[in-house]
């Protein structure tokens, strides 16, 4: 009652945006370790057999070493993703005989899971870093391609008349106008793509590289009884996936983009 | 002024787009002329869909016209052209860039000096100072469009094809965005050609206003207001001038059709 | 200069992690700073794919037994996690040389790919595991079961179509499943299958802890069973002759090192575990000694019965069509004879590190 109401639902909700997934997590947590209790499974790990074999990998030195190639496998994959389906979507976007052309042969690229595309990757990239990377490359890169052709595509028309009426034409109104028109949708897409990149390096780093955090949770397999790996790869994987999504989700918080996403 | 060229000089012109059978196309605009002299603020008011927007973006460049002559500055419109800016009704303010940035969008091709020296200008004109460097998010609609207006001031256009600028604005803002438009253009020597469904607003602005009439559209009546400015909504000249349009739109000022 | 705007600043911001994460996994990972000055001594090494399986020891206790004696390997070999991946990276030229299942091997030069057999990889090791909790006990106990077996081109499948044969059954008796070989113990455990068969450790890890219960070992069905060879890409033997002499004697050498000796197998289950497999050396003790004939490493050269017995059994698969004959997919005259072959001259890990 002393405190002026709206303070205080300014606190509760700094407070909820903690304490609320953390609770959550703990929730989870614990009935994890009930449920491998109750099912008195002595192969499926506790969350506390996880945690001892993260603390096991980082003692062996393997953790930063996992983290750092899927990281970078990942970095590769995704960054030439940006660079080659930004321009690319924005090409479509523009030019209808271009869309015309390739349209048909992305919508039936895109459905297609990397997995399928293993065999492939090996015969043309051979068992090293390059051939994950492809395959990152491969599940990020139409979602973009796909989203900043759209961006073009939705551009509201009045800022096209606008800008040809100040007589630009030609790369300055790409440069000035139609991409930072159909950015926001681009971001959205990026932010997407990112995901499915990092989805993708388990599926990924099953090609015969030998680390990454992918490879944890197959070499783990192939270890015999070592599923407190497995899983320490699996909760890895979502821990990462989680920072690179706020990550991204900052962007949209640019000046320069932040129209494009309504009031929040 | 009477015996210079137009600046503005439509003769004849027609407009249709492709209706759903292909056979069957859709007139929008029939036999329209009309004429702008330099300096001229000319309203064109009409009822809602009757193509007066269409008309305008013929002479913006952003349409071409079917059969006829549209001539702008002494030649036929090819295209939109930097001396001539439209101002959009739904506000083509750019929203990734900046108030200054916008302002100075149209001079980027100018020196940077020359461009934040007019940016600074034409700021000031319309009333936007400290806002510098906001987003147009952080602006109300009033101010988009002073930016707007303000972006095409900057650019030096010679001619102003302005489509329902303030209809998305409260009723007070319009009011002071009318009196901020008539200042300016008495300031700065523009023609204007002015499309709005709003009598009032076209009385309160304009030195002509042109009246269409429903789809296929024409220029109905042609109706002079030789009154000063500032305009006394109240005298007896500007009523007569409203009522005089509300009639030839088949209306009268109190409410309620004659037809 | 003007401040950087948040534009300039991200592009910046990229850049940086760009180079970071590059430097960090060519130190951590790739070893650009160690790998340099050692690798600027040693030749340009061929790479030879192998599975963390006992099938495929002798790879690795032949890279480890040249590393301790000569200080540097012959060969790289490259740890692959699937049959598919290995042999596609074959396929594609990146391992000239390959551990890989008999019936692939001979299924691939039917297709016309240029692969000879130079050796076999081991005889034995491989095993049908059951439940020990379920009701099987004989073969003919697992009519209307469901038996999980690594790949349609693995000898454990033929194995088991053997099995059948001598029980007077057929595989419409059986339900056949693919599954990867790692994943076979946990499908056991929570009894998604009936019975497992596949290369070890994997048999022997379901049987150590302690829910799985072996039905047979390969010794009992088909004595003398060979599963996994040697395969090496023609244009190898034609162009490096010698080194291919040089990769079979070494791995011959292994099979009868490890054979010699359960000291040898001991340690090899340590140093193949640890620095290979990445398995538990227990789990690798527990088969190459329980019994010790579960796999053997003796008698592998090539002979054409035990071939043409695959053969035969593929076609009835109808994973071979017989098309190729023992001499087009084999090379026997890497070892013409294999009772010259003397074992690596190494007396094992030093005893302090056991």
């Amino acid at each position: 009652m002393s405190a002026s109401p709206s303070r205080a639902g300014i606190g509760q909700g700094r407070l909820a945006a903690f304490a609320l997934p953390i609770g959550t997590i703990a929730l989870l947590l614990v009935g994890w370790h009930v449920a491998v209790v109750a099912s008195g499974s002595d192969l499926f790990p506790k969350p506390l057999d996880v945690l001892a074999g993260l603390v096991e990998l980082v003692e062996k030195g393997l953790l930063l070493k996992y983290v750092v190639a899927s990281l970078f496998r990942v970095t590769w994959g995704f960054g030439l993703a940006v660079l080659v389906g930004v321009p690319l979507g924005l090409v479509l976007g523009w030019w209808r005989p271009a869309f015309l052309a390739l349209n048909p042969v992305i919508q039936a690229l895109r459905p297609i899971s990397p997995i399928a595309w293993i065999p492939v990757a090996i015969l043309w990239f051979g068992i090293a870093d390059a051939a994950p990377i492809f395959l990152i490359f491969l599940a990020s890169v139409f979602p973009i391609t796909v989203s900043s052709m759209a961006g073009v595509q939705n551009m509201q028309q009045v800022y096209l008349r606008a800008a040809q009426n100040f007589g630009m034409r030609g790369v300055p109104l790409f440069r000035r106008v139609i991409l930072p028109a159909a950015l926001p949708q681009i971001l959205t897409g990026i932010r997407i793509a990112l995901g499915v990149a990092w989805l993708v390096v388990v599926a990924a780093e099953m090609i015969a590289v030998n680390s990454g955090l992918g490879y944890l949770i197959i070499d783990a397999r192939n270890a015999g009884k070592r599923y407190d790996l497995v899983v320490a790869g699996m909760v890895m994987i979502g821990s990462i996936g989680l920072v690179l999504d706020l990550l991204v989700r900052r962007l949209e918080r640019i000046d320069s983009v932040r129209w494009g996403y309504g009031q929040r | 002024m009477a015996n210079a060229d137009p600046i503005v000089d439509v003769a004849d012109l027609w407009m249709s787009f492709p209706g759903k059978q292909p056979d069957q196309p859709v007139h929008v605009l029939e036999r329209v002329g009309l004429q702008v002299r330099h300096g001229e603020f000319v309203c064109i008011v009409g009822p809602s869909g009757c193509g007066k927007s269409t008309l305008l973006n013929v002479l913006g460049g952003f349409l071409g016209e079917t059969r006829g002559t549209a001539r702008v500055e002494g030649a036929p419109v090819r295209g939109p052209d930097p001396g001539r800016i439209f101002v959009f009704q739904e506000n083509g303010v750019f929203p990734w860039l900046t108030v200054e940035q916008n302002v100075g969008f149209g001079l980027w091709q100018r020196s940077a000096a020359e461009r934040d020296e007019r940016v600074r200008h034409y700021i000031a004109m319309v009333g936007l100072q400290g806002f510098e460097r906001s987003y147009p998010r952080e602006l109300s609609g009033g101010m988009r469009q002073r930016v707007e207006i303000a972006r095409a001031l900057a650019a030096n256009a010679r001619v102003l094809f302005m489509d329902e600028p303030f209809g998305a604005l409260d009723f007070l803002t319009r009011l002071k965005m009318r009196q901020d438009l008539v200042r300016i253009w008495q300031s700065e020597n523009k023609t204007v050609l002015f499309v709005t469904h709003d009598i009032e607003e076209a009385v309160q602005l304009a030195d002509r206003v042109l009246v269409m009439s429903k789809r296929p559209a024409t220029i109905q009546a042609e109706v002079v207001i030789d009154l000063p400015r500032p305009r006394d909504l109240d005298s007896p000249g500007y009523l007569a001038a409203r009522d005089r349009i509300f009639s030839i739109m088949g209306m009268d000022a109190h409410g309620g059709g004659v037809s | 200069m003007r401040p950087l705007n948040s534009v300039q600043k991200l592009g910046l911001g990229l850049a940086a992690w760009l180079a970071l994460i590059s430097l960090l996994h060519g130190g951590l990972n790739l070893g650009w700073w160690s790998g340099k000055l050692a690798g600027a001594a040693t030749q340009e090494r061929y790479r030879v794919g192998f599975l963390p399986v006992t099938c495929h020891l002798t790879c690795p206790v032949t890279d480890f037994i040249n590393k301790q004696t000569t200080g540097h390997g012959i060969f790289e070999p490259v740890r692959f996690s699937g049959w598919p991946e290995l042999k596609e990276a074959f396929l594609a030229g990146y391992t000239p040389a390959t551990f890989l299942l008999a019936p692939m091997a001979m299924a691939l030069r039917e297709q016309g790919v240029p692969i000879k057999i130079v050796y076999l990889g081991h005889r034995d090791g491989s095993a049908v595991v059951v439940h020990k909790d379920s009701q099987i006990h004989r073969m003919q106990d697992l009519r209307g079961k469901r038996v999980a077996v690594p790949n349609r081109y693995s000898n454990q499948r033929l194995l088991i179509f053997r099995a059948l044969n001598d029980a007077g059954m057929t595989t419409a008796d059986i339900q056949l499943v693919e599954m990867p070989p790692p994943d076979m113990p946990a499908a056991l455990y929570a009894k998604a299958v009936d019975a497992i068969s596949s290369g070890e450790p994997f048999m022997g890890q379901a049987e150590l802890d302690g829910y799985g219960r072996v039905l047979w070992l390969t010794k009992d069905v088909w004595p003398n069973f060979i599963s996994c060879v040697l395969a090496v890409h023609e244009d190898m033997i034609e162009n490096h002759r010698e080194t291919v002499q040089e990769l079979v004697d070494g791995i011959a050498k292994s099979g009868k090192w490890l054979d010699q000796s359960m000291d040898h197998r001991m340690d090899a289950a340590q140093f193949v575990a640890k620095g290979y497999y990445n398995q538990h050396p227990r789990l690798l003790e527990f088969v190459l000694s329980k019994p010790p004939d579960r796999v053997k490493y003796t008698n592998l050269s090539l002979r054409r019965a035990d071939f043409e017995e695959i053969e035969k059994l593929g076609q009835q698969a109808g994973i071979l069509k017989g098309t190729a004959r023992f001499e087009d997919y084999t090379d026997t005259s890497f070892v013409p004879d294999d009772s010259v072959i003397k074992a690596h001259d190494w007396p094992g890990l030093p005893k302090e590190k056991r």
